[in-house]
């Protein structure tokens, strides 16, 4: 990985600097720090102290450097790529030490990414160490440059640049460091070049059939919310649905057997007894849906249900008062006929309650509204109003006719009369009337199609008394 | 029947002429078939996947394992690795076992899973996290399929826009293909496994072709799938160059160790109790404030 950073670095050392001033804000006020500080003169103990730190720090890490010779010299190669110049300056001006500090820094962070990431403490250490040579490496290249720009000032930079060095490697030296205030950013390696590699020294034969690898790519990627669990799996089950469907394709165009026949047998990855779990479980899952189903069907019932029994309680309460009056008025109008059981009428009353009972209201209903004719038909036909009195009585003039309309009166009134009679009730009213005093059969009929009324017809009045 | 039968014997021919190998010998070895005397040479893809696991699985990651050893035919079992340190021992183990790849499950803290997928002679190995594990014992999962049956591999496209995916996609198509070649295998494919890029994880499924529909068994064939599973989610940590070992090549800069989580939100819940603390602090410092100093017209003075 260092590697590759160096190659970066070399590549474009500012737009690096700012890549990771951008990517850890801590990191840079810590190297701020340092600048402010390296940038009052230091006092001269303090230096010695240092000094001595980092010649310690030179025997420790001097067997390292041997192991890993080559890779320090490649090192080496990408720093001198940052900017010759400056970096030829630079070492002029800090001697061995100083490019041996740097050396070191790289050192170490290779040191510590060969070890590898078996404890995850390991991990962190090697990412600090990894961000602190790349800042290494940034700071050399802007004190090359400053050098380049101003002579005088370079001595200066080169000490500070020390300093700074310093500053910045001492969080690696430091015994005990606040977690907090090292910067822990997890530094990407991502070495594209080392992946092709050896992805081209694993491959397989790119000459195997597909038959061999059964590998099939699906053209789309997935983008789908992660968090919506169906909308994902249905990606999914899309996916491989695709890919089966061209499997099949492939593998017939390349004679490969890819259906299983129906008569071939063979030990199963699931073992019976666990699919027969599975399918109790379905059965039981389709039984519980279809059971709640009906629950709530019922539930629901329940709501209506009430309504609806008490319609029906009302209902039948009413059809049972409709019949009892029925048959009340039926037992008045045939009072006479029960109170005399003189015999003969019984049939007809008979019949009469089975009618009352048979529902048809209608009927009865018409006869207790009076005949069809409207009102202003029967007062032409009948006459409304007028002189009643002696209207009917014999006078001279009618006993002097002989014409054809003689002895209406009596004639006609006593057909009527017994036509009355022979209807009933079913008709009644005025002609009953009429007639009533033709006959005594007349008379009855016209009590009855009175019906309702308790006031007994006049023969009636007169034969009760 | 009849095409049962050749299935069969083109997976003998398959199986025959296959030795005890060296396991760097075996990637992808020429033979000639030299049964009816053609000089036709035929390429084989040779896979063995060494699969094993750390100290310390709980059952649900011994049963994801044994789903992997049922599903795979190509792959040898071998006991728990004692020490989790050693992991250099595990290109040695996988070569006793004439294996040329291996899959290592690391059980931590009896919570966390980690999958190690390697070649082993010479690397690459990835080193993943595995997540979300559903094993083929659940009711929920009801399809099946034959044992040792050849799957298909499906990779989305997800895995080709990066080098890291494209290195992916090459290991998991070398450890779970299922090579012809392998003994148990099944001369039919009746599932097929999927994996995905979602949410930069990737998402392993497993379902079976069901080539009639079972609602309408003489209507027309109709694909559809019924998940067999297990089903897990990898996330990638690092990529190393050797096998369990060496440069590291890519590292996920998004990987947040399980934990990290688990400590950030212990943290969060023990801030709770610390702000009440502070609360009450507060509230005693306030308290202390408002008090009005004795004077002539106090009430204990008036009323006292």
């Amino acid at each position: 990985m260092a590697k590759s950073s160096a190659v970066i670095s070399s590549k474009k050392a500012h737009a690096l600097h700012k890549s990771t001033t951008g990517k850890s804000g801590l990191k840079s006020t810590t190297k701020t720090a340092g600048k402010v500080k390296a940038a009052s003169p230091p006092p001269e103990p303090v230096e010695d102290e240092d000094d001595e730190d980092e010649e310690e720090w030179e025997d420790e890490d001097e067997d390292e450097e041997e192991e890993d010779d080559d890779d320090d010299d490649e090192e080496d190669d990408g720093d001198d790529g940052v900017d010759e110049e400056g970096m030829a300056r630079l070492m002029k001006l800090l001697g061995d030490d100083g490019l041996d500090d740097i050396g070191h820094a790289q050192l170490d962070a290779l040191a510590g990414e060969d070890e590898g990431s078996e404890d995850e403490d390991d991990e962190e250490n090697e990412d600090e160490s990894a961000g602190e040579d790349e800042e290494g490496e940034k700071l050399e290249a802007q004190s090359g440059d400053e050098a380049e720009d101003s002579d005088e000032g370079g001595e200066e930079d080169a000490e500070m640049d020390e300093d700074e060095d310093e500053e910045a490697f001492a969080l690696d030296e430091a015994e005990s460091v606040d977690e907090d205030a090292v910067p822990r950013q997890k530094v990407e390696i991502d070495n594209k070049v080392v992946l092709e590699q050896i992805r081209e020294t694993i491959k397989l034969d790119p000459s195997l059939p597909w038959t061999e690898t059964l590998v099939l790519s699906y053209p789309h990627t997935i983008d789908v919310d992660v968090d919506d669990d169906l909308k994902r799996e249905l990606a999914f089950y899309k996916q491989a649905l695709h890919s089966a469907n061209e499997a099949r394709a492939r593998a017939a165009k390349l004679n490969f057997p890819f259906t299983r026949p129906s008569d071939y047998f063979a030990e199963m990855i699931k073992s019976d007894a666990h699919m027969e779990r599975i399918r109790v479980r379905l059965l039981d899952e389709s039984a519980g849906i279809k059971k709640s189903e009906l629950k709530r069907k019922e539930r629901e019932g329940k709501k209506f249900g009430k309504q609806v029994q008490v319609e029906k309680i009302k209902e039948r309460e009413k059809s049972k008062k409709e019949m009892e009056e029925r048959l009340k008025g039926l037992k008045r109008k045939r009072k006479d006929v029960l109170d005399k059981p003189s015999g003969g009428g019984d049939d007809d009353f008979d019949i009469q309650v089975e009618d009352a009972l048979a529902d048809r209201p209608a009927k009865r209903g018409r006869a207790s509204n009076g005949r069809g004719i409207p009102r202003d038909a029967r007062d032409k036909k009948y006459g409304f109003g007028g002189a009643t009195r002696h209207s009917k009585s014999n006078t001279r003039e009618s006993t002097d006719d002989f014409g054809p309309g003689a002895g209406r009166g009596r004639g006609r009134g006593g057909a009527r009369g017994g036509r009355g009679a022979s209807r009933g009730g079913s008709r009644g009213g005025f002609g009953g009337g009429r007639g009533g005093r033709g006959g005594a059969s007349g008379g009855r009929g016209g009590g009855g199609g009175r019906g309702g009324s308790k006031r007994l017809g006049k023969s009636r009045r007169m034969a009760s008394k | 029947m009849a095409s049962i039968l050749k299935a069969q014997k083109a997976n003998a021919k398959d199986v025959k002429g296959k030795g005890k190998r060296r396991a760097d010998e075996m990637e992808v070895d020429e033979e000639a078939v030299g049964i009816v005397g053609l000089s036709e040479k035929k390429k084989k893809n040779k896979q063995r996947v060494l699969l094993l696991s750390s100290r310390g699985v709980t059952q649900r990651m011994r049963h994801l394992m044994m789903d992997l050893e049922a599903l795979l035919p190509h792959v040898k079992k071998d006991s728990k690795l004692d020490s989790k340190s050693q992991l250099h021992l595990l290109p040695e183990l996988a070569d006793l076992n004439n294996c040329n790849n291996a899959l290592y499950f690391e059980a931590r803290r009896h919570e966390d899973l980690y999958l190690w997928a390697a070649k082993t002679p010479n690397g690459p190995s990835i080193k993943m996290h595995v997540q979300n594990v559903h094993t083929m014992d659940e009711l929920k999962l009801t399809g099946n399929c034959l044992k040792g049956s050849r799957g298909l591999l499906s990779f989305d496209k997800s895995f080709e826009d990066t080098e890291w995916g494209r290195l992916t996609k090459e290991v998991f198509t070398q450890i779970f293909g299922v090579p012809s070649t392998s003994r148990r295998a099944k001369p039919f494919i009746d599932h097929i496994l999927t994996f995905s890029i979602v949410d930069s994880k990737i998402w392993f499924r497993n379902f079976q072709i069901m080539e009639k529909d079972p609602v309408q068994p003489n209507g027309p064939p109709q694909t559809t799938l019924v998940e067999i599973g297990p089903r897990f989610v990898l996330t990638p940590i690092r990529i190393f160059e050797g096998a369990f070992g060496g440069a590291t090549v890519f590292s996920n800069p998004e990987f947040v160790t399980p934990a990290a989580t688990r400590q950030l939100a212990k943290r969060a819940k023990g801030m709770k109790y610390n702000s009440r603390k502070d609360a009450d602090a507060e509230a005693a410092e306030r308290r202390e404030k408002r008090r009005l100093e004795e004077d002539a017209l106090g009430v204990s003075k008036v009323f006292g």
